[in-house]
This record gives structure tokens, sequence and C-alpha cells, in this order.
């Protein structure tokens, strides 16, 4: 009766993990302020990236903050399509842009991470 | 005192889209309801204006209207509580197909209340006295148990507005009262139902539901509790 292209089960584990990751993202968003925007004058040097990125627990925090940040943002993205009434082909379509941005950017941004 | 009724029309057999019609009725204060008004226009003015309404006392739930761009019961809602000094207007409510000037085509809002099995499922052998329910148990149904299925909260949901498979408020209250009774077999059946891309995940606590329900029933809280019930049985 109300079926949907591109769903997978239960929407609870989605629901569940976008609050989640909401959250996460709060705090490494406030890290990621004091980083690079508290202070002008700090973090934006190479040298600065440089000295920072060598450390593995700061590889980590970026590692995290990539994944995290950009499956809250493309499955709130799919949320945000989902509420509108779209024919399979469309709605497969956007699915499918969706996962492969996810891909591309997920694997642009660890690659740099670990470039270093 | 007069006051000037905007009312929309719509007759299919004649009209390619709907169009507003004035009326000036006379009311006598402004404890007169809405249902007075039109009960005025059409049994002195135009007896072609149609629109449902059955015990006129906020019970039966059959005269839901739009009035002033709120989903309203015709019956419950008095001059009082809308500005009556400009033009009141009446419209049929939202998202749903017109059959005729302020009636809707309730089908689809009763097949998607149907989806949550609305009725109590008990398959063990019934007991010699009633099925029993502590007082605290009872106490957790009364609210979501007053619906009185009008469709106001359901059609002033947006997202029953965008994407018109959505289950809807209503349908998700009836599965709550049935999943918290304790009486009841069937949580994992209407569960199920409401767990669906287009079922309960696309509420994003809006609370325009809580705003339009005339029984005042918190719907949005009533959502939130089935869906911290799912999360619980999925994780």
């Amino acid at each position: 009766m109300y079926k949907h292209t591109g769903s997978r089960g239960s929407g609870a584990p989605g629901w569940v993990l976008q609050r989640i990751t909401g959250l996460l993202l709060v705090i490494v968003v406030i890290g990621h302020y004091f980083v690079m925007h508290a202070d002008p004058a700090s973090g934006h040097t190479y040298a600065a990236v440089l000295e920072r990125m060598h450390h593995p627990l700061w590889k980590m925090f970026d590692l995290t903050f990539i994944t995290v940040g950009l499956w809250h943002g493309l499955n709130g993205t799919w949320g945000i399509f989902r509420d509108y009434k779209m024919k399979p082909a469309v709605s497969l379509t956007i699915y499918g842009v969706i996962i492969l941005s996810g891909i591309a950017f997920w694997v642009l941004g660890v690659n740099t991470i670990l470039s270093f | 005192m007069k006051v000037t009724l905007r009312i929309q029309r719509y007759n299919p057999e004649r009209d390619s889209e709907p169009y507003y019609q004035e009326f000036i009725v006379e009311a006598g204060d402004e404890k007169e309801r809405i249902l007075d008004l039109l009960h005025q226009v059409k049994w002195k003015f135009d007896g072609t204006l149609t629109f449902r309404r059955s015990c006129a006392h906020g019970v039966c739930g059959s005269d839901g209207i739009r009035i002033n761009g709120r989903n309203r019961l015709a019956c419950s809602t008095l001059l009082r509580d809308v500005n009556y000094r400009k033009p009141i207007v009446i419209e049929p409510l939202p998202s749903i197909p017109i059959i005729k000037d302020l009636i809707v085509d309730m089908s689809d809002f009763y097949r998607k209340y149907e989806a949550v099995k609305p009725y109590m499922v008990n398959n063990s052998p019934p007991p010699e006295h009633e099925r029993y329910q502590s007082n605290d148990d009872a106490e957790k149904l009364f609210e979501s148990a007053k619906c009185i299925l009008c469709a106001c909260c359901t059609t002033s949901c947006p997202s029953s507005w965008s994407d018109d498979n959505y289950i809807g408020p209503a349908a998700l209250l009836k599965a709550y009262r049935f999943v918290f009774d304790t009486r009841d077999e069937a949580a994992d059946e209407r569960l199920d139902a409401v767990d669906t891309p287009d079922g309960i995940w696309r509420c994003h606590t809006i609370f325009n539901c809580v705003e339009a329900c005339p029984k005042e029933i918190n719907l949005t809280w009533h959502i939130s509790q089935l869906k911290k019930r799912l999360t619980e049985r999925e994780m």
C-alpha cells in the first residue's frame, strides 16, 4: 500500500542515527570552530595543518567529522526529498545521486586526510 | 448584527474550478456557531450549499472545515473565536479532493486509518468476565481514544500536503491507541503498518495537528511515543 523506492526495511535506525550524528556534529563543529576560526591567526597555515595532521588523534577527529557530517547531511537531504511524492524513476535517480556523491566526497576527504 | 461569510463553492457538474461567494447573514450574538450561520445560508439564501454535519455538538466529527485558514469544527467554533468584523472565510478541508462545496472525499483518509487495524485484536480465549486493565494502563489511552475522525489534523499536516501517501496523524494516533493497549495482541502488525517510507518517519513534529485538533489531543506526543516504541523494537 505504501511503497517507496529506495527504502530498506525499518526507518527506525536511520531516524535514530540522524539524531546521534546531529549531536556528534554539534560537538565536532564546536571543536572545528576553536581549531580553525576562534583565533584567525592560528590554524590556517600549511605548517600548522601539517603539524596537526601528523597526529593520529587529529586524523581520527577529521575522519569522524567527514564521515558523520556527510552521512548526516546526505541522509537529511534524502529525508527532505522523501517528504515529496515522487515517481519511482525520479526517486531512484535522486537516491543514486545522493549515494554516489556521498561515496565520492567520502573517498576524496579520507584520501586527503590520510595523505598527510 | 450582520456577519459576512465568504464561502468556497464548487459544483463539479458546473464549475471548472472552485470560486468564492459572499453571503451576509444575521447573527444574534457572538456565541452563535459557524454551523448556525451555514444553516442560515442554506435555509434562507441558497439551498444548494452543501456541507456535512450530524450531531452538531462536537462529537461526530463530520463538520470539519477550514475557517479563516484554520481547520476546525463548524459546530464547535463560535463567532467570538474568529474575527467576525471582517468576512469569515469558509473553505473545505485542504489537500483532499472536493466532492462538492465544503464536502471532501474522505476515502483515502479512511483507507489509511484502516491500515493500522483500528480495532482490538485478541486471539486468546475470552475470560469469564471482561478483559481487565489497570487504571494506570487505561489512563495511557484516554487522550488518544478521544479522536472523532474529523480529519482536521491530517489535512493540516504539511507532510500530508506534500505527499498524499503519508499515513497521517489520525491513523498514527489510532495505532498508538491499540499498540499501547495492554489487552491488544497485534502491536507488531500495527507497528509494521506505520514503519514505512510514507509512514511515521514523515512526521517532523510540526505540531499543526495539535493546533488543529478540536478535541485538544496532543497528537505529536502520541506519535513520538510510537517512534520510541519502534526504535526500541528495531534496535
